[in-house]
């Protein structure tokens, strides 16, 4: 599964976000610039409506920014085209949910293989995908369906799908909101293992800072806005 | 990415089955009613194909049986060039059989010359028995009668009964089974005891029935025999087109059809006061049938306009399927979106879905309409004979996938613009 691949630097430039919500317009990101270092754990902590979402689903070209820029790896993302964004989310980033958004007619198998549903799943891919489930201890749950399996099984799903992608970028939208502690930790801990093993940079959004380890970054935003971007104990 | 497509379909099993039910039975009428065409069609073409000679007849008369003319006639066709046998005919309507009133489907008294029928080359009635035998010289002003099998079967008789038509005794003695609406409803008898029957002029035949010998193109012999008899006169007959109804549709169909191609009928005497008028006319086996190609035509039209109605509503069921799926699944799309699917892939994955229940509903419908045609044509064999061809089921099919892909197109185009992080936000 280890590959060399360079590692992501994150740089965002005066970032804003609004939205149009019937005659009112709510400024999500209101300017970030910050940066995120390549091969990093990343925390983004903030309270609700403070931005946090807005600007994960801004790093993984989901949307595009109102002003503003973010480069990964040299790359303006926000200046790609319709389907180069779709190959970056394809094969360089992975995403986690809160709630596992799993697609509940797929077994979890076939979930993990689902963003390649398109251009086609190869023999060699379904044998990554089942080593993956395996590696997340889910082998004899592959065929499951996300309502057979509890609420800690369908993130580990949903890692094993960001997993498959060897993503050079991992964004986590709440990924323990839904679990009980322990079944967090865990979730949290094969999350680090997917930094440590392939190097990747990961962006955990979060309102728990339970799970901050030393050497983790955190970026604070309050009202759409960069408060800090330290290490803990900073 | 189909067998995706097919899962999404089962996991909503019931909104799939409305949709597909929709479709299949707009698709099973569609096939049904152009069966009803393709029956006629074939039934015109397996007919006429057994009849290789030319019908002459009083000109506007739809069939024989509302034409007269002159039996001296015959003599003078005889002598032209590329003739072999001319067999004059008379026809009748039969009213009563064993008592019972004839209403559908007709029959008909089918007299008929037998010296000069037993040297016709092909005869469709002779070379179509099954039982007993043809007429012969022994059957001559007998009440003798070849009846077809399905008579028999209606009436219970077989070859030596007797069957009472009109009033008449006559003994059965061949049986013949053309398997054709149009052929096996005559009842064949000697000519001149049909005239004696009827009461039917002995002076006068309603029909020839021409068998060229094969040294003149049939064209040729058709222009020869119309230059005969251009501007004769047809004396104390009429052209009685239209002025009776048969009882039976097709046949009434037949006649008001006729009508309307020879632009109404015209007297007899007023053909006999123009030079050029033509009395008579000869028609072919290829006349025939484009007779019926251009009815045809028309009655394709009114079925298309049947078959859209019921088509409109299959799309429009299948939009809402589509649509209402979407709705429900702005989530998934956006889970997927997320994941690095693009616009097209969406709206190739709700195409794919809609597709399937194109040609499943296809298929069904097909089948359906297939087996419906079968079962009707085995219900009344002497009354309908509807013909789904495999060219009718093949665009039947590809009409029911088109829809299926163009009733997904919508929805799919609508999911397309759905923002990934809305709908995200959203589960």
């Amino acid at each position: 599964m280890n590959k060399p691949t360079p590692i992501p630097a994150i740089e965002i430039e005066e970032l804003t976000k609004e939205f149009t919500i019937g005659s009112t317009t709510v400024r999500a990101l209101r300017g970030v610039t910050t940066t995120v270092s390549g091969g990093s754990f990343q925390f983004v902590l903030g309270p609700s409506g403070s931005g946090k979402s807005t600007l994960l689903y801004l790093l993984g070209a989901l949307d595009r920014p109102t002003t503003g820029s973010i480069t990964i790896d040299g790359r303006k993302i926000n200046e790609l085209s319709r389907d180069d964004q779709d190959r970056f989310r394809r094969h360089e980033v992975g995403f986690v949910f809160q709630s596992f958004n799993l697609l509940g007619n797929l077994t979890a198998i076939e979930n993990v293989l689902a963003p390649f549903l398109p251009i086609g799943v190869s023999a060699d891919l379904r044998q990554q995908a089942d080593h993956l489930i395996e590696q997340v201890g889910l082998g004899d749950r592959r065929h499951h369906r996300p309502r057979e399996l509890s609420g800690g099984e369908q993130q580990r799903v949903a890692i094993a799908r960001a997993l498959l992608k060897q993503p050079k970028l991992v964004l986590a939208d709440e990924p323990t909101g839904e679990l009980d502690h322990k079944t967090g930790g865990e979730v949290m801990g094969y999350l680090r293992r997917l930094r440590e093993e392939q190097g990747a940079t990961v962006v955990v959004v979060t309102h728990d800072e339970s799970y901050i380890e030393p050497g983790d970054k955190i970026l604070r935003l309050l009202d759409g806005e960069v408060v800090s971007n330290t290490q803990p104990g900073e | 990415m189909w067998r995706f497509a097919i899962q999404n379909l089962v996991s909503r099993p019931l909104r799939s089955l409305l949709a597909l039910a929709g479709l299949s039975v707009a698709i099973a009428g569609m096939v049904g009613l152009f069966s009803v065409a393709e029956g006629i069609d074939r039934m015109v073409t397996d007919t006429f194909s057994r009849i290789p000679g030319l019908a002459m007849m009083q000109t506007g008369a739809p069939l024989p049986l509302f034409s007269r003319m002159p039996a001296g006639w015959a003599k003078e066709i005889e002598q032209l060039d590329g003739v072999r046998v001319v067999n004059p005919e008379v026809w009748s309507r039969v009213n009563v059989i064993e008592g019972k009133r004839v209403i559908a489907p007709p029959r008909f008294l089918f007299g008929t010359n037998i010296a000069t029928r037993k040297k016709l080359e092909t005869d469709v009635y002779r070379d179509a028995m099954v039982d007993g035998r043809f007429l012969d010289g022994t059957d001559h002003n007998q009440l003798h009668a070849v009846i077809s099998r399905q008579i028999a079967e209606d009436n219970n008789v077989g070859v030596d009964d007797k069957l009472s038509i009109n009033g008449d005794d006559f003994r059965i003695v061949g049986i013949y089974h053309c398997g054709q609406l149009m052929l096996d409803v005559s009842i064949i008898v000697d000519i001149d005891l049909l005239r004696r029957q009827i009461r039917f002029d002995r002076d006068s035949v309603c029909a020839y029935y021409i068998e060229p010998d094969g040294t003149v193109e049939n064209d040729v012999l058709v222009k020869q025999i119309r230059e005969l008899f251009k501007g004769r006169e047809i004396q104390s007959t009429g052209n009685i087109a239209g002025a009776i109804a048969t009882g039976h549709p097709l046949i009434d169909l037949l006649l008001a059809i006729q009508n309307w191609l020879a632009g109404g009928t015209r007297a007899s005497t007023d053909m006999a006061t123009d030079a050029d008028a033509e009395p008579i006319e000869v028609r072919t086996a290829n006349d025939w049938a484009e007779r019926f190609d251009e009815f045809s035509t028309d009655l394709n039209l009114f079925l298309g306009v049947m078959t859209g109605i019921g088509v409109v509503i299959a799309v429009l069921s299948i939009i809402n399927t589509m649509l209402m799926s979407v709705t429900e699944r702005i989530i998934e799309f956006g889970i997927l979106k997320a994941n690095g699917w693009g616009r097209r892939d969406v709206v190739m994955l709700i195409t794919c879905e809609s597709a399937v229940l194109g040609v499943a509903g296809g298929v069904i419908g097909c089948l359906l309409g297939w087996i419906g045609t079968d079962i009707i044509n085995s219900t009344w064999p002497d009354r309908l004979q509807l013909y789904a061809s495999p060219s009718l089921l093949a665009f039947s099919l590809i009409f029911s996938t088109t829809l299926g892909i163009g009733g997904g197109l919508y929805p799919a185009t609508w999911a397309m613009r759905l923002s990934p992080m809305e709908a995200i936000r959203r589960g």
